[in-house]
């Protein structure tokens, strides 16, 4: 009879866990963080491939979405022809004169190219084409430090070692900022009894993402306990879930937040 | 007469190119006093902006004073054309709520 519980208790474990690996969907490092910008479709041109993954590799988060004010939400923006034509959104960067890295940029959209230029169109717009990418994630994320889910790679390990260096200041654009000396670690007590409580780094998330990209509209208080949020919450794309599970990396990653050693 | 005039003339066409036209490489053609006001409310943007990074070190006055300008700055942002005044608006908009932000939180304690 002791068996038989065991064996039951075995078959319901086992059922739940694999109702629950299922439910949380493993989004292949290369596509991790992949935005699908479809806001005016129309005939011939195909809605836009945006990874996240090259782009968070040589921009902080913040001079997308402050300085050149990408929205945080998909469709937020309303990205269009029109405004990259006149030298906003992508059309800040990929205007065909901006360098970085000692490259320049490609520009993004025009009214007025030949047919081969038409070829450049699909370096964007590419969702369903087979379209040959000039960087290729697989040799990209090589030469990186990987870590945990997600895209794969330790990020904050390979700016350290000066093997990504992003840019945080656009000419015309950005503001000429001091660094920021918002340092301080912050202990968030966890809900359950089991899990370790989160040890929260400013200094890590102020680095990409400056003051504005959090406070107040992700988090509006910061008093301790002012505000009390859960993992439902977060996992709905709310608090630490504007950025993790969509680009930063996913919540079932744990102990990648849950650092304080349980006492 | 005739030569006086000509004269006159070229003068006058002399010194609208060199005051008033700016940025003839990226073919937007402005005139001096547009530019200025143009520079005007984004030298005031830039200096207001720019000190979101230290705002937590500022006193709530200095504070109250920051998101006073940002509220100055707003109807002038409100006057651009379309793309500039919704990507500035919301740069406004972040800024000012974060000095807001600081300060109820400064206040709170």
């Amino acid at each position: 009879m002791h068996l038989f519980n065991r064996l039951f208790t075995l078959f319901f474990f086992l059922l739940f866990s694999s109702g629950a690996v299922s439910a949380m969907t493993i989004v292949p490092p290369d596509i991790y963080g992949r935005v699908v910008i479809n806001n005016y479709r129309s005939k011939g041109i195909v809605p836009v491939v945006f990874d996240h993954w090259l782009h968070r590799a040589k921009f902080t988060c913040r001079l997308c979405h402050i300085d050149i004010g990408f929205a945080m939400e998909a469709g937020g923006t309303k990205i269009s022809a029109a405004t990259n034509m006149k030298g906003f959104h992508c059309g800040a960067c990929h205007n065909g004169n901006r360098v970085f890295g000692g490259r320049k940029t490609f520009g993004s959209c025009s009214d007025n190219f030949t047919q081969e230029e038409g070829a450049r169109c699909e370096r964007c717009h590419s969702l369903g084409k087979n379209v040959k990418k000039e960087y290729e994630f697989n040799t990209f994320s090589k030469r990186l430090p990987s870590k945990g889910l997600g895209n794969g790679i330790d990020w904050e390990e390979a700016e350290n070692k000066g093997l990504i260096n992003p840019v945080d200041f656009l000419e015309d654009i950005s503001i000429k900022r001091t660094p920021l000396k918002m340092d301080k670690d912050v202990v968030i007590e966890s809900r359950g009894t089991w899990m370790s409580d989160v040890l929260f780094s400013h200094k890590k998330h102020a680095l990409w993402n400056g003051c504005e990209v959090c406070h107040p509209e992700i988090f509006p208080s910061t008093k301790k306990g002012t505000i009390k949020y859960s993992m439902l919450q977060i996992a709905g794309g709310e608090y630490c879930g504007v950025c993790h599970d969509k680009v930063a990396f996913p919540l079932i990653d744990c102990q990648r937040c849950h650092t304080k050693p349980v006492q | 007469m005739k030569k006086l005039r000509t004269c006159l003339l070229c003068c006058a066409v002399a010194v609208i190119v060199c005051s008033g036209a700016r940025d003839i490489e990226k073919k937007t053609f402005s005139w001096c006093g547009v530019v200025h006001a143009q520079d005007d409310w984004r030298n005031e943007f830039d200096d207001v902006c720019s000190r979101t990074q230290d705002a937590m070190i500022f006193s709530p006055d200095e504070l109250r004073n920051l998101i006073a300008r940002c509220d100055k700055l707003k109807p002038r942002v409100e006057k651009l054309d379309e793309t500039q005044r919704k990507v500035f608006l919301k740069r406004l908009q972040l800024c000012r709520d974060l000095f807001l932000f600081v300060l109820e939180s400064k206040e709170k304690k």
